[in-house]
């Protein structure tokens, strides 16, 4: 499109990838986010600075914040995204839910009011026994898997109520919950759309979510194999019904659990681009960072609805992590002395990092998407598995011996999961290794760390043999060359 | 050309299991590797600054991929072969051998330390409490997340050294298992 970019970093980022690709990179704070990248006048003041006339927020930090939207329009900039009142509106998890229900879409069970942090406890285990056990207590500002709590009896509730209430102060500022009925073996799948502001809606193919840990998706791919083409036509529906209802424009997310039955719920809406974009991308060959630029810009969206909702083939993203599979997924920031990343056909690396970046503490671990795309489910799962293989990321612990165990399961590869799944597998396998070794793998592994050992302490670990790298080989040869 | 023959022993130690491994170089790009006295011969190949490619089996030349990139501790290096990854620690034993260091580990003796900075959010066991291997027993909210750090080994509570709340630096010792 030819836009020239800015880039906003802090401390913790000047040697991130974004700061490198941008054509201008300002500087906003110290690492931690409440005082860079949450930091709104600090955005605007680089806005400024750099003569930019448009933001993108992208995903996470403040790309959900209607305060935000609305400084940028007070500034007379562009917002690439829905407007503030819808960020607002749809960002109140029940007040989301009142539109879904005019719109007619049916929602969970569950409190139409929220309940602030004046509510008596025993208002809330009296709504909690109407709508019956077991209850997911949420954040009303939530998202992400932060605020919420699996509640199965009545004994529980005050105690799960009390945590909600404190990572959701936490984390967005708001202790208010709300409760919705747990349906018991539900999948996770949503619907992306993009509206204009001629009122175009338009809806694409579903985005199955249901691997999850905690709450947090971890695959994502498209289409889904629970969705047939009658269903997903009356979700598309549904989601065009419930954007409309907020005149909603740019690029946005519905979000349904989907019963064994076939019968589903409006869960939530996400009022930005997801992390999991890509996969749409893949199997209808859109781009929809694109069209987010040229709705903000007052173009028509003229994109075929057929063609937006009839996937070509299928993809799946792995969400990797800077995170030890092996430790209950804990963090593993620190440097990336090397990174390879895979390549081929149908395979789409998104990633955030590059050799010598210290991955930091301060913010979401996630350091690459890995999508791979096949003509079927089952060549988009080979292609991942080949892919994961190739991928390398040195110096950190990361997902990838997960996804590469993740691929081979009998479950995951025959579709058969809900978001139950993950977690019970885990803990089934309560903490054996994703890396196993066969005691041949085992054996190459250990003459490997030996033959590095010995070349270290030889002094030449580096020297002494002949790279690979085809520069390397030229360098191996003037060396031979000139000791005749 | 002439080589320098010099014959080196290390102890590799993969998940507790150490072997002995004696390396000696047999040529241009292979060495001679002696595990349990079985001896292979390797031709190996620079991958980057961290990577071998690894020809094995003399005529029949299985071909693998391995990277040694430095870990976190010393003498700690992650391998990764074919998308695994795993903890490899050299000379381990005689590293640790009189000293016990902030991971220590010294004779009978496990300690769970903080991987990184971060807030103690739950304390799982108390001093004198049997843990099994890879049971939970600390969990710390660190990058946004709460990760539950566990035993590598089955073992005993000595002494338990941090509260629920409290704001811990990376390497803080904070539970002693015997």
């Amino acid at each position: 499109m030819d836009i020239p970019t800015v880039a906003v970093y802090s401390d913790a980022d000047r040697d991130a990838r974004h700061v490198r690709e941008a054509d201008q990179a300002i500087h906003i704070g110290p690492s931690e986010a409440v005082r860079s990248y949450l930091k709104i006048d600090s955005i605007l003041d680089a806005v400024r600075r750099s003569g930019a006339d448009a933001i993108h927020p992208g995903y996470g930090f403040l790309a959900e914040n209607a305060a935000f939207a609305r400084a940028c329009r007070d500034a007379g900039l562009t917002f690439i995204g829905p407007s503030p009142e819808a960020i607002a509106l749809m960002g109140s998890k029940t007040a989301a839910r009142g539109v879904a229900i005019r719109a007619g879409v049916p929602v969970v069970p569950g409190t139409e009011q929220p309940f602030d942090a004046l509510t008596p406890d025993e208002d809330i285990v009296r709504k909690a026994g109407e709508i019956g056990y077991p209850i997911v207590v949420k954040a009303v500002a939530g998202g992400g898997g932060k605020g919420m709590r699996v509640v199965t009896d009545a004994a529980e509730l005050s105690s799960a109520v009390r945590t909600a209430r404190s990572e959701a102060g936490a984390a967005f500022g708001d202790t208010s919950i709300y409760l919705e009925r747990r349906l018991a073996r539900p999948r996770h799948i949503e619907i992306q759309l993009l509206g204009d502001r001629f009122g175009t809606v338009i809806p694409f193919v579903e985005r199955e979510c249901s691997i999850q840990r905690r709450h947090q998706k971890v695959v994502e791919e498209s289409p889904s194999m629970a969705v047939s083409p009658e269903l997903r036509r009356k979700m598309a529906d549904a989601a065009a019904a419930v954007a409309r209802t907020v005149q909603y424009t740019n690029a946005g997310t519905i979000e349904f659990l989907v019963d064994e039955d076939g019968s589903f719920y409006f869960l939530e809406m996400n009022t930005r681009l997801q992390v999991e974009h890509p996969v749409t991308e893949m199997v209808t060959r859109l781009d929809l960072v694109k069209w987010q630029i040229r709705i903000a810009r007052g173009e028509r969206l003229d994109v075929d609805p057929e063609r937006a909702l009839t996937p070509q083939g299928h993809a799946i993203e792995c969400r990797i992590y800077a995170e030890d599979p092996d430790q209950g997924f804990m963090p593993s920031p620190g440097l990336i002395r090397e990174i390879t990343p895979a390549a081929g056909p149908g395979i789409r690396d998104d990633s955030g990092v590059t050799a010598g970046f210290k991955v930091p503490v301060f913010y979401d671990s996630l350091i690459a998407k890995l999508v791979a795309w096949g003509a079927s489910r089952d060549e988009a799962i080979a292609r991942m598995s080949r892919a994961l293989v190739e991928y390398k990321v040195l110096g950190i612990r990361t997902t990838i011996p997960f996804f590469l165990w993740l691929m081979k399961q009998p479950e995951y590869r025959a579709g058969q999961f809900d978001t139950t799944y993950l977690d019970n597998l885990l803990n089934e396998r309560r903490g054996t290794t994703f890396s196993e070794l066969s005691g041949r793998d085992e054996e190459i592994v250990t003459l490997a760390a030996a033959l590095d050992a010995y070349l270290r302490a030889s002094g030449d670990a580096a020297g002494s043999i002949t790279r690979t790298a085809g520069s390397q080989w030229q360098q191996a040869a003037r060396r031979e060359a000139l000791r005749g | 050309m002439t080589f320098e023959i010099e014959r080196m022993t290390f102890e590799i130690e993969i998940d507790g299991r150490p072997r002995s491994v004696s390396v000696e170089r047999a040529g241009p790009d292979r060495y001679r590797l002696t595990i349990d006295g079985r001896a292979h011969v390797v031709n190996a190949a620079r991958v980057g600054s961290f990577g071998y490619s690894l020809l094995l089996d003399g005529e029949t030349s299985t071909s693998r991929e391995v990277h040694v990139a430095p870990g976190g501790a010393p003498g700690e290096f992650l391998v990764n072969l074919d998308g695994r990854v795993v903890a490899v620690t050299v000379n381990g034993r005689r590293a640790r051998r009189g000293s016990r260091d902030a991971a220590g580990t010294a004779a009978g003796e496990q300690r769970v330390v903080a991987p990184m900075p971060g807030r103690i959010v739950k304390v799982l066991v108390g001093p004198g409490d049997e843990v099994a291997a890879r049971q939970g027993v600390v969990v710390v909210e660190a990058m946004k997340m709460e990760n539950e750090l566990r035993a590598q080994r089955s073992g005993r509570v000595r002494e338990v050294s941090v509260a629920p709340g409290a704001s811990v630096e990376a390497g803080r010792v904070l539970v002693v298992l015997e």
